[in-house]
C-alpha cells in the first residue's frame, strides 16, 4: 500500500518535471526564434554590401553576394548563361548576339566549335557562383576620406561629451540634494521640457544660430548647446543621486569640504554606472545626430560627420545600392561594437534602478 | 518616475542625522548655482525660443528680406487652415503616434514579461541583442525595409511569397513605419523590465496560494504595480513618434523626419523661401496639438496609473 502510493507521487513529479522541462525548453526555444526573425533583416544591408553593382541591377540573381561565370575564349571573355537545349540545360559562353538566335560557345569542349541557339539571348539567366566582394569598401575608402569625418565626428561628440557630463552632473546634484525654493515646479519644468517637439524651437534657433551669432558652418550649434545639460539625462542621474545615502556627504561636511568637494569625491563614485550609461547615451545619440549637422553643416562639406556623409550617400540619386550599403554598414559597426562591448548600459538601466 | 517605488522598497529610511550638517545648510543660493546652466539653458535654448515663434507667427517675418518684416495678425493661421497639404502632415503624424506606439508598447510589454520569467536562459546577451536595434540609425533601416520589399529581387518577395505563391507587395506602406516602431522598443522594454522586476515576490506568492492564474496575476498584479514604468515609456514613446529625441536619437535631419508635419515645416523654412513666419504658426499648431496629447496622456493616468505616494521632501 505505502509502496504503490510513493511509486505513484514519482510518477507524477517525473510527469511535473518532464512538463516543467518541455514548457522552459520551448520557451527559450522561441525567445532565441523571435531573436533570429527581428534581427534578420539586418543580414540585408551586411549581404548586399558584399555584392557587385552589376549584380544588384540583374533582377535575376540570386539572393547570396556572387559574381558571373566568366569564360575567356580566343582572348574573348564571355558571360556564361543556363541555356536550355534538347539535351537539357547547358552552361554556355555567350559568343555572338542577335535578336532571333545566338551563338554559344560550350566551355567544357571549345574544340567543337558555336552552338547555334535559337531565341533572345536576353531571356536566359546568368550563371553565377557565389563570391564576397570587399570592392565596394575600397571604392568607400578611396573615395570618402573616413579619417577626416571620423576626427569631425570625434570633435563633436568629445567636446559635447564633456559638456553634457559637466552640466546635467551638476544640475542633477542640485536637483538630488538642495533645498531649492521653487524646486519641486523646477523639476517639473525640467520634465515639461522633454515633452517639448524640436520643431517649435527650430525657428527661433536657426535665426539665432544662424542670423544673430553667425554660427553656420560651425561646429558651434552642434556643441554649445551640450553645455546647458540635456533633460532627460538631468532626470536620470538625479533620480540615481538621491539613492545614494547622505550618511557620507555628512562625514565629509563634518570634515570640512564643500558642495563641489562632495560631489567629485562622494557622489561621483558612486554614481559611476549611471554616469557611464549617460555617456554611452550621448555617444549614440551624437553619432546619429543629423538635425542640427544637417542646418548647420550643409555648406562645409569638409566639417561633414559619418552620419552626415551616410545620409547624402542615401540621398545622391543613382548611388549604386550595394555602395549605400556598405556606407551605412560603415556608420553602423562602430555603434553595434561599441554597445556590444560595454558592460554599464544595460546592467544599469535594469539593475541599478532594482537594487539600490 | 518608476525608481521611485524601488527605492522605497529596498532602502531603510536613514532619518537619524543632525539636522545641522545636511546640504541644505548652505542656502539655496548654492543650490541654484548648480542648476544654472539648465535655467540658462531653458530660458536660451527652450522658453525664448518658444515665444519668439510665437512673435514670428503673427508676422510675414521672411529670411531674405528681413526689413520688409510686417505684423500680420492671424494670417498665418488662417493660411494654415486653407493649406490642404498642412492639414494632412499633420493628421499623417497624430496617424503616425497612433500606429507605432501601441505596437512599441505592446511588443515591449510582452518582451518584459517573458524575459520576467526565471525560466529563461543566456537573459544578459539576449536582453542586449533585443536592445541593439533600437541604436541604429533610421536610414539604415529605411534603407532596409526598401530593399526587402523591391519587387524584383527583394528577399520577401523572393523568399517568403513567391514561394507561397502570395501576390507581391506593392509598396513600402507602413512596412517602414512597423518595422522601426518594433526596432524601438529597448528602452520601453528595460524600464518596464526593471519594474517588473522589483515586484515583491510575496505578493505573486500569495495570489497563487489564493488561485489566480497566470493571466490574472499579469493584470491584476504585475500591470498595476509597474503602471508607473509602463507610463514613462508611454511618454517617451509619445516624444519620439513626433520627432523628438527622448532617450535615443534615430537620427534623422527635419527634412525627413518620422513626424510629417515636422518635415513640413523644415519644407516651409528652406525650399528658397526661409517663410519663417508661416512656419512658426505651423509649428505653434504642432506644439500644442502635442501639448493636448500630453495632456489627455497625464490626465489618463488617474485611470490606470499607481504612482506611488510621492515622497515628501522634507529630508532635503
Amino acid at each position: 500500500m505505502k509502496k504503490s502510493s510513493s511509486r505513484r507521487q514519482d510518477t507524477s513529479t517525473l510527469t511535473l518535471r518532464l512538463w516543467e522541462f518541455t514548457g522552459t525548453s520551448m520557451l527559450n526555444l522561441f525567445i532565441w526564434i523571435a531573436l533570429v526573425v527581428y534581427l534578420s533583416p539586418l543580414t540585408y544591408m551586411l549581404v548586399t554590401s558584399l555584392k557587385t553593382a552589376s549584380q544588384m541591377n540583374d533582377a535575376k540573381a540570386p539572393l547570396l553576394p556572387s559574381q558571373a561565370e566568366m569564360y575567356t575564349y580566343n582572348g574573348k571573355s564571355l558571360l556564361v548563361y543556363y541555356v536550355p537545349t534538347s539535351t537539357g540545360i547547358r552552361q554556355l559562353a555567350l559568343e555572338e548576339k542577335h535578336i532571333k538566335y545566338s551563338l554559344f560557345v560550350d566551355p567544357a569542349d571549345p574544340q567543337a566549335g558555336l552552338i547555334r541557339w535559337d531565341g533572345y539571348w536576353g531571356s536566359l539567366k546568368h550563371v553565377y557562383h557565389t563570391q564576397l566582394t570587399l570592392a565596394n569598401f575600397i571604392t568607400l575608402w578611396t573615395t570618402v576620406d573616413y579619417p577626416h569625418l571620423l576626427r569631425n565626428t570625434m570633435i563633436v561628440i568629445g567636446l559635447g561629451e564633456i559638456g553634457v557630463l559637466c552640466s546635467s552632473i551638476m544640475v542633477a546634484y542640485g536637483f538630488a540634494r538642495f533645498r531649492l525654493p521653487g524646486g519641486k515646479f523646477l523639476f517639473f519644468l525640467l520634465i515639461g521640457t522633454i515633452m517639448i517637439p524640436d520643431s517649435i524651437i527650430l525657428v527661433p534657433t536657426f535665426v539665432l544660430f544662424g542670423r544673430v551669432l553667425h554660427w553656420s558652418g560651425t561646429f558651434y550649434p552642434l556643441i554649445v548647446p551640450q553645455f546647458f545639460g540635456s533633460a532627460i539625462y538631468i532626470f536620470l542621474l538625479r533620480q540615481n543621486f538621491k539613492t545614494i545615502p547622505r550618511d557620507l556627504d555628512e562625514a565629509a561636511m563634518l570634515d570640512g569640504a564643500g558642495p563641489l568637494r562632495i560631489l567629485v569625491s562622494i557622489i561621483l563614485p558612486q554614481a559611476v554606472p549611471t554616469v557611464v550609461t549617460v555617456a554611452l547615451l550621448h555617444f549614440f545619440n551624437a553619432w546619429n545626430e543629423m538635425k542640427m549637422a544637417s542646418l548647420y553643416l550643409g555648406t562645409r562639406p569638409d566639417l561633414q560627420t559619418i552620419a552626415f556623409s551616410a545620409q547624402s550617400y542615401q540621398s545622391i540619386g543613382f548611388t549604386p545600392e550595394a555602395l549605400q550599403a556598405a556606407a551605412l554598414l560603415l556608420m553602423v559597426i562602430p555603434l553595434v561594437v561599441l554597445f556590444l562591448s560595454q558592460r554599464f548600459f544595460m546592467e544599469d538601466m535594469v539593475i541599478a534602478s532594482v537594487e539600490k | 518616475m518608476q525608481f521611485q517605488i524601488v527605492r522605497r522598497a529596498a532602502r531603510p529610511r536613514l532619518r537619524s542625522r543632525n539636522k545641522r550638517y545636511s546640504l541644505s545648510r548652505y542656502s539655496a543660493w548654492m543650490g541654484f548655482l548648480f542648476i544654472l546652466p539648465w535655467i540658462l539653458g531653458f530660458i536660451l535654448l527652450k522658453a525664448f525660443p518658444i515665444f519668439t515663434a510665437l512673435g514670428y507667427s503673427f508676422t510675414n517675418f521672411r529670411m531674405l528680406q528681413p526689413d520688409q518684416t510686417q505684423f500680420i495678425g492671424l494670417q498665418n493661421y488662417i493660411t494654415f487652415i486653407h493649406d490642404p497639404r498642412a492639414w494632412g502632415s499633420l493628421i499623417r503624424s497624430i496617424n503616425y503616434f497612433l500606429l507605432t506606439v501601441p505596437i512599441e508598447m505592446i511588443a515591449a510589454l510582452a518582451l518584459a514579461a517573458i524575459f520576467s520569467s526565471d525560466r529563461l536562459r543566456g537573459k544578459r546577451l539576449l536582453r542586449m541583442l533585443f536592445f541593439m536595434p533600437s541604436v541604429i540609425p533610421a536610414i539604415a533601416i529605411s534603407f532596409i525595409i526598401s530593399g526587402l520589399l523591391n519587387p524584383n529581387s527583394g528577399w520577401i518577395n523572393e523568399l517568403i511569397l513567391k514561394p507561397l505563391s502570395l501576390p507581391g507587395i506593392p509598396g513600402r506602406g507602413n512596412f517602414f513605419q512597423i518595422v522601426l516602431a518594433l526596432w524601438t522598443i529597448g528602452p520601453g522594454f528595460l524600464i518596464m523590465l526593471s519594474a517588473m522586476l522589483s515586484v515583491p515576490r510575496e505578493i505573486y506568492e500569495a495570489a497563487r496560494v489564493d488561485g489566480a492564474g497566470p493571466a490574472a496575476r499579469f493584470f491584476l498584479i504585475t500591470f498595476p504595480m509597474i503602471s508607473p514604468a509602463v507610463f514613462f515609456s508611454l511618454v517617451i514613446n509619445m516624444i519620439s513618434s513626433f520627432g523628438g529625441v527622448a532617450l535615443l536619437d534615430r537620427g534623422l535631419p527635419y527634412s525627413q523626419s518620422l513626424s510629417p508635419m515636422e518635415s513640413y515645416i523644415s519644407r516651409q523654412l528652406f525650399s528658397g523661401e526661409y517663410n519663417l513666419g508661416y512656419a512658426s504658426a505651423l509649428a505653434w499648431v504642432m506644439f500644442v496639438v502635442v501639448m493636448v496629447i500630453t495632456l489627455i496622456l497625464f490626465y489618463s493616468t488617474r485611470f490606470w496609473v499607481h504612482f506611488p505616494e510621492e515622497e515628501s521632501n522634507e529630508e532635503i
